[in-house]
């Protein structure tokens, strides 16, 4: 752009009658690529609004849908047989396992299983909803919600509930401090 | 032509000039604190009083209405009497108005600390407040509209547009919004309920921003800009375009705030397009301003004023392009409900409002007491220390909010939520809340070195509070000639031109709230949503005064990561009774519109509950809840509950008839069966206490559709 004289350019421009306390005010053209953006941004709403609204496309209830069945058609099929379950003893599953309770159990159910004045002793044989490892594995699962347990297969994979169900096994017999009374039925 | 003597009243600038700054402190503060309580959840104090939700309607509303709503008086009361060659109309009412708006804060602050709210955002106040404010600002228009017509100027400049603009607008959106019915002499329910109430909150909440926050802070752009530059405004067209479009788009954005909730489809799109057209008109105002200071860049470089309006300028033109970009449905989804709001807001409150404010002080405290700026390095410093400030504050939190937003929507190849831990989402961005604190600490140092400069200048100088003046009368010709533009003709009809405004301002709002009532199928009524119990409704109100709703959503968006989490997106019918609405706009903790769905992926047994609210770091030590504790000791007021019912009734929900005399009776049994149930936990608490009802409420979030399956 060629530089013009600033002086000479605000006498061009310069409203004559146009003082406000001292303020005088030019008469430049809006910037054109200003004007072009204004444009622009009309056209967008009203192709967006004939798309949507006109031609319909998908709104947001449509795309929801979609895009549930998209993770539906997606979700890995694990060859996980939930009812011949077997004990992990691997190291790493343990340790998996613990670090999944550390995370999640701890608060209802103690940092050592004893329990709380929410949740059950997991370290005694009294067991309120089954003590074999397939009890153990389906409360995890679909959990005891208007108990205050939750079900964890939204969170936990079936291979870390059984790791934290196979961590909570070993549990049994550490007798822990401060354990609390026991409760439910007695499993052998 | 003959020549009249007068003089401008400068006392009264002053002291709004002196309110300006007093709140900017106390606004600041509480910022500040509200920033320490995010961070370190210690700062909360375990007291009712200076719990966040309480703290954080301080925040907004002070610096809102107090800092920056003085700071539009201290503007429009100095450049109007210059602009117009006339004293306001009438010393008595710029008194009213001063010290009425200050009392208004006043109470403000009172009540919200007294947990008094009614919890719709920048619209916190309860009614009898709400009169006080609507007699204000009429006394304000009045004040302000006896003076332009009065006028020794011919014609309206373009700064006086803006305020008028700003004056019928607010009137109507603050009327609007508020209509509500009182069930004490304090307190009320909104008329509106659920969409509706959320739409008329967002109507007005986008608006405050739109013409509290934006409108009259261009008109004191367009005046203290060119004056401290003492340049041209670039273009009297661009104001002309920029100015209508600005005022006819605006309204219409509000449902920005509300895409991909339970709000109609047909209104969420028009809230997208408007805001995305409303880029140019904003930018037009940005335009104006920075290219009337071509040739004047020198001038920029020594004097602070101008560095704080360039950088004010710049800041509104970096928030108007965001906006409409999050108004993108796409983009919303990502930024909604996380600190990428709070950080976009604070660009336009520190940046915008804050330096432009900071500018014209500077500006006006030599003028006014006759001297020079005690330290123009001290304002340098200032600039930078501010500068600093926004920028420690406000990319942590954009940061933040994009790591944040990333781990909600996040899955596991197995299909899982990665982070199905609300908390854990929190936990990674709590060291971005720690620089955020030292941004505000930063921004807030450099108020201080202003307060100090601008008390320095002032003792070196004297207020001239009636400062003489002279000008010829107006000429009075009402007829248009051939030569004279349409738009010309307009800025010398005062009258024409607010009521051309009002009408401008009214389309968008009528168009979009309107048809929610007359189209059933916008609202389609789901039969098991029912009134809630006494027992709830206590308990709702209960969650209202503590400010739950500041940093819990009630809104289950339709995506697969949301539902995953929470449960079953939300739909309109749910919220029928909902006065108001609580739909929340920010996510600092977990929505709990599906807490009470039992054996829900949110369900809590009502001893978690209780424990929680005593305790919620005993629950999950790294939460940064506040504790609750008043809630176990207190007695719930009872006596409130036939008003209550008796209110909700007259707005027309279908409790039965006589049901308020006996709503007691049926509150009390609930309260002993959650006590009774309590108990079996071992936890005994009287069941008169008020964390009952807070139980019951929270137990019946999201059961109603629940039912329905």
């Amino acid at each position: 752009m060629e530089k013009k004289d600033k002086f000479l350019e605000e006498n061009e421009h310069l409203i004559s009658d146009h003082d406000y306390d001292g303020i005088r005010e030019l008469n430049n053209p809006m910037p054109t690529w200003w004007r072009y953006l204004f444009y622009i941004t009309i056209v967008f709403a009203a192709v967006y609004m004939f798309r949507y609204h006109v031609f319909g496309d998908d709104l947001q209830i449509a795309e929801y849908n979609k895009e549930m069945a998209l993770a539906e058609a997606n979700k890995p099929k694990t060859a996980f047989d939930e009812n011949a379950l077997v004990l992990m003893t691997a190291s790493a599953d343990l340790d998996n396992g613990k670090a999944i309770y550390d995370k999640n159990c701890i608060a209802c159910h103690g940092s050592l299983g004893e329990g709380n004045a929410i949740g059950p002793n997991l370290t005694d044989k009294y067991w309120l909803n089954g003590g074999s490892l397939k009890d153990v594995y389906q409360i995890i699962k679909v959990g005891k919600p208007m108990k205050g347990m939750l079900a964890w297969q939204n969170q936990l994979s079936p291979e870390q509930m059984l790791q934290v169900a196979s961590y909570i096994m070993g549990l049994q017999g550490t007798n822990p401090p401060n354990a609390k009374e026991a409760q439910g039925e007695l499993v052998e | 032509m003959e020549t009249q003597h007068f003089s401008y009243d400068n006392k009264i600038v002053k002291f709004f000039a002196y309110a300006t700054i007093l709140w900017g402190v106390v606004g600041m503060l509480v910022g500040l604190l509200a920033a320490l309580q995010l961070a370190f959840p210690i700062f909360n104090f375990n007291l009712a009083y200076t719990s966040f939700g309480r703290i954080r309607p301080i925040h907004t509303n002070a610096v809102i209405f107090a800092f920056v709503g003085n700071g539009i008086f201290t503007a429009v009361y100095y450049s109007l009497q210059r602009l117009l060659k006339a004293r306001m109309f009438n010393d008595r009412l710029s008194w009213i108005h001063f010290w009425g708006w200050q009392a208004i804060i006043v109470s403000a602050a009172v009540t919200f600390v007294l947990g008094i709210t009614t919890s719709k955002e920048y619209a916190e106040l309860e009614w009898p407040i709400d009169i006080a404010i609507t007699i204000i600002w009429v006394v304000f228009g009045w004040n302000m509209f006896g003076t332009i017509l009065r006028r020794r100027a011919d014609h309206l400049y373009v700064a006086i547009w803006f305020y008028i603009a700003t004056f019928v607008t607010v009137a109507v959106l603050h009327i609007g919004n508020s209509i509500s019915l009182p069930y004490s002499w304090i307190q009320s329910y909104p008329v509106y309920a659920g969409v509706q109430d959320a739409l008329v909150q967002w109507w007005y909440g986008h608006n405050a921003v739109a013409f509290f926050l934006t409108t009259p802070y261009l008109g004191l752009m367009y005046y203290f800009l060119p004056k401290a530059a003492n340049r041209p405004v670039y273009s009297y067209r661009l104001s002309i375009i920029h100015f209508w479009a600005l005022v006819f788009l605006y309204i219409w954005a509000g449902p920005h705030h509300l895409l991909y909730t339970s709000l109609p489809d047909w209104a969420q799109s028009l809230g997208v397009v408007f805001s995305i057209m409303l880029l140019a008109p904003s930018w037009g105002g940005m335009f104006n301003g920075l290219l009337t200071l071509r040739g004047a860049w020198d001038k920029v470089r020594d004097s602070a004023t101008l560095k704080f309006m360039v950088v004010a300028v710049t800041c509104y033109g970096m928030s108007t392009f965001e906006g409409p970009m999050m108004s993108l449905k796409w983009v919303n989804s990502l930024t909604h409900y996380t600190d990428w709001t709070i950080a976009h807001v604070h660009i336009g409150a520190m940046g915008w409002n804050g330096f432009l404010t900071f500018g014209m002080l500077y500006y006006l405290f030599p003028k006014m007491w006759n001297t020079k700026l005690y330290s123009e390095k001290l304002a340098n410093a200032h600039f930078w220390v501010g500068t600093l400030g926004m920028i420690f504050y406000a990319l942590p939190l954009y940061w933040g909010a994009i790591v944040q937003t990333l781990m909600w929507k996040e899955f596991t190849p197995d299909g899982l939520l990665a982070y199905p831990n609300f908390l854990e989402t929190v936990t990674q961005i709590l060291p971005m809340y720690h620089v955020r604190v030292l941004g505000g600490l930063l921004y807030f140092s450099g108020l201080f070195l202003m307060v100090y400069n601008l008390l320095k200048t002032a003792a070196s100088g004297k207020c001239i509070d009636n400062e003489e003046a002279s000008a010829p009368a107006i000429v009075t010709d009402t007829k248009r000639s051939n030569s004279e533009g349409l738009h010309r003709w307009l800025e010398r009809k005062p009258v024409q031109f607010m009521i051309l405004a009002t009408v401008a301002i009214l389309i968008g709002g009528a168009f979009e709230i309107i048809p929610t009532y007359l189209i059933k199928s916008n609202i389609p009524t789901i039969e098991s949503v029912k009134p809630y119990t006494p027992l709830e409704l206590q308990g709702r109100d209960i969650y209202i005064r503590e400010g739950c709703n500041t940093c819990h959503s009630q809104m289950v968006r339709p995506f697969r990561s949301e539902t995953e989490r929470y449960g079953e997106y939300s739909k309109a019918g749910e919220s029928v009774y909902d006065h108001p609405h609580l739909w929340g706009s920010k996510r600092t903790g977990p929505d709990l519109a599906r807490e009470g769905v039992p054996g829900g992926k949110m369900y809590k047994t009502n001893v978690w509950h209780f424990n929680h609210m005593l305790d919620p770091q005993k629950m999950n030590a790294q939460s940064i809840m506040p504790k609750y504790p008043w809630l176990i000791k207190d007695v719930l007021d009872t006596s409130s509950t036939p008003a209550k019912i008796r209110a909700m009734t007259t707005l027309g929900v279908p409790y039965a008839e006589g049901y308020d005399l006996i709503a007691n009776d049926d509150l009390k049994k609930q309260a002993e069966e959650i006590a009774a149930d309590l108990k079996k936990s071992g936890i005994e608490v009287a069941s008169d206490k008020e964390i009952l009802a807070v139980i019951a409420y929270l137990q019946r979030l999201g059961r109603d559709i629940s039912v329905q399956k």
